[in-house]
């Protein structure tokens, strides 16, 4: 008893020594592993499950597999079941994946730089500017030349150059008016507005087409193919992991700009650059799948809650639990009401709303945003 | 003063914010170890000069050195390594604990990209330890009372290993144990060759614990010198507008007593 009660007393000792840093790379290393791991899991059972219903977990790693090995030697003779996990799953599951994480760290850089927790990644304007392009170039029957008539690359090269347009419009505004956090939200949701009504002009004006231009304002996965997850995945991918190579520099902003300027930051040069990486991040998860909401606004806060302050926890968590949460709720989009597809971005916010009202009732007295 | 080079040499600052000048030529000179208490009434330019020398304002005229260096010509982060700033307060933290904030200061000096080195653990810690605070390292900031909060940012402070301290109204928001606290933490860090230069409100605690003293109005100098020297009633009435008794206790420590506006209230 009295042997039990002194080791206990050690165990507090040694805790009470322990290194802070050790502490936070051990936690770093458990939020990789265990990370990976999960996002491995959802990567599998989202290929396996589909409409039509489920394949056996193994044959779907097998399928995956081999699949993949007869692509690699360019061999077209796919069975059934690797054609349809090779051609049909598996770029919209890593197109899943890229956006959320994508759109989750998009937002975490947001919510740091600006300092106001309320800010998703769609505050610069973003969102509504791809939306009124994409919708207009729809609604008035645009093409673009060197595309021929490929409309699959349509919408995301319009929608693109709107959210980038948009993004730059906010930037000079918040930049002439002195470049403070509230001059870039208020200058964001202005320019959010304006493309707003001048996107329901059009939807007003081209009512016939607009089941063409839906999918895409409410979010869906299902246009996504080999030729364009490419496009999604791979820099989206590369742009979040490169972002964490300024978490120190987001945790500086916890103490204000003036506190990050004096420790050696080039305050206004950093906020520049987050915001505009943060802003092509946005756009390119935006252009093939749409608007999906909350994933930006709500994973950053969720890794905060349970994880603390420090961006070099927060950053790789809000990675892999954006994209876990975007990989469920594609899955769900796509099997609950087949053939037909629900809105993903509905989705993301039905299964998140209840797992973060439970986090807040929890942790959110002590939570300072 | 009488060093080779002063740690700290301000020669014509001059500040404008849209035409309004909050400081109008400040010439001053410091040497090392000396605890430096800036006063003078609210608006008078204080925090602004603070901040000049921090660099967190470029300022619009004029030559700030320290240790003999004009720090307009410096990276910000070699400017860091020789200055640290405590500021007035903080505002929201995000919930960032103490020990991490603490750590921040340790920024400049980190040469790698992600985590700290042991060694900036170790100093982080010892500072947290000096403070009083250690136990408090896993608190959040903003759940901790004002008194450790400010010891929070003194330490952030301390870990850069500066040679200029420049402390922002430390004691505003302190009852009088902890103001007691904080001035005696700084003048201990003077003592050991740091120059502290602190901006407050409360003239007998500052002409208590302060070296010298720069007295300031209007973002102009009215007077520097040894606080038993030059708090009179005349300079308050002056400064301040205000009728004041100044006189010394049985200690023979000075001490000020406001009576009354000159002006009356409108």
């Amino acid at each position: 008893m009295l042997e039990k009660r002194h080791r206990r007393h050690r165990n507090n000792q040694v805790d009470l020594d322990v290194s802070e840093i050790s502490l936070k790379k051990k936690r770093f290393r458990l939020i990789v592993m265990f990370g990976s791991f999960m996002s491995a899991m959802a990567f599998l059972i989202s290929i396996s499950i589909s409409s039509g219903g489920v394949i056996p977990l193994s044959d779907a790693i097998g399928a995956l597999l081999s699949s993949i090995g007869k692509a690699l030697e360019n061999d077209r003779n796919l069975d059934i079941i690797e054609l349809y996990i090779y051609n049909g799953r598996l770029p919209r599951t890593m197109a899943a994946i890229a956006v959320g994480a994508g759109l989750a760290i998009a937002g975490c850089m947001y919510q740091a730089v600006i300092r106001n927790p309320l800010v998703d990644p769609y505050i610069t304007g973003v969102s509504s500017g791809a939306g009124c392009f994409a919708t207009a170039a729809t609604a008035l029957g645009f093409s673009i030349p060197f595309l021929l008539d490929n409309s699959l690359y349509l919408i995301p090269v319009v929608a693109i150059a709107g959210g980038l347009i948009a993004f730059a419009i906010t930037m000079t505004v918040a930049e002439c008016s002195g470049g403070a956090s509230i001059n870039y939200i208020l200058s964001g949701i202005i320019v959010g507005f304006a493309f707003a009504s001048i996107q329901t002009i059009f939807m007003t004006l081209g009512k016939n087409h607009l089941t063409d231009v839906m999918w895409w304002l409410y979010g869906s996965f299902a246009y996504i193919t080999w030729e364009n997850a490419w496009i999604v995945f791979v820099p989206v991918i590369g742009v979040s992991l490169i972002t964490m190579i300024w978490a120190r520099e987001f945790n500086l902003y916890s103490m204000g700009e003036d506190q990050a300027a004096q420790l050696g930051l080039n305050v206004k040069m950093f906020k520049r650059l987050t915001m505009i990486v943060a802003s092509i991040l946005t756009s390119l998860c935006v252009a093939f799948v749409g608007i999906i909401g909350f994933v930006g606004l709500v994973v950053p806060h969720a890794c905060r809650m349970a994880l603390g302050s420090d961006h070099r926890l927060i950053m790789p968590a809000s990675i892999v639990i954006g994209a876990m949460l975007m990989l469920f709720a594609d899955l769900i989009a796509r099997t609950v009401m087949s053939p037909a597809e629900l809105p993903v971005g509905a989705i993301t916010a039905m299964i998140g709303t209840p797992v973060f009202a439970y986090m807040l009732m929890k942790r959110g007295r002590d939570y300072e945003g | 003063m009488k060093d080779e080079t002063a740690v700290l040499r301000i020669r014509g600052l001059v500040k404008e914010f849209d035409g309004f000048r909050a400081l109008n030529g400040i010439d001053l000179e410091f040497g090392k170890g000396l605890l430096i208490g800036l006063i003078g009434p609210n608006g008078c330019g204080k925090s602004t000069m603070i901040k000049c020398i921090s660099r967190i304002y470029p300022q619009t005229e004029g030559i700030i050195e320290v240790n003999g260096n004009n720090i307009s010509e410096m990276k910000v982060m070699d400017v860091a390594k020789m200055v640290a700033n405590v500021p007035a307060e903080v505002g929201q933290t995000f919930g960032i604990s103490v020990m991490d904030m603490v750590m921040l200061g340790r920024y400049p000096f980190v040469d790698r990209i992600w985590w700290e080195n042991p060694e900036d653990e170790r100093i982080s810690r010892e500072a947290l330890r000096t403070f009083g605070i250690d136990h408090l390292r896993r608190k959040q900031v903003s759940l901790c009372s004002s008194g450790e909060r400010q010891r929070a940012l003194i330490a952030k402070a301390y870990v850069q290993e500066p040679i200029l301290m420049l402390v922002d109204e430390p004691t505003s928001h302190l009852d009088i144990k902890y103001k007691l606290q904080v001035m005696e933490y700084l003048q201990k860090m003077a003592r050991s060759d740091m120059t502290v230069v602190v901006a407050e409100h409360d003239i007998s605690l500052m002409a208590r614990y302060c070296d010298v003293c720069v007295i300031m109005k209007k973002g102009e100098i009215v007077a520097v010198g040894d606080p038993k020297v030059i708090i009179t009633e005349q300079l308050i009435r002056d400064v301040y507008e205000v009728d004041a008794r100044v006189g010394l206790d049985a200690d023979g420590e000075i001490y000020m007593l406001p009576k009354r506006c000159l002006e009356d209230c409108p």
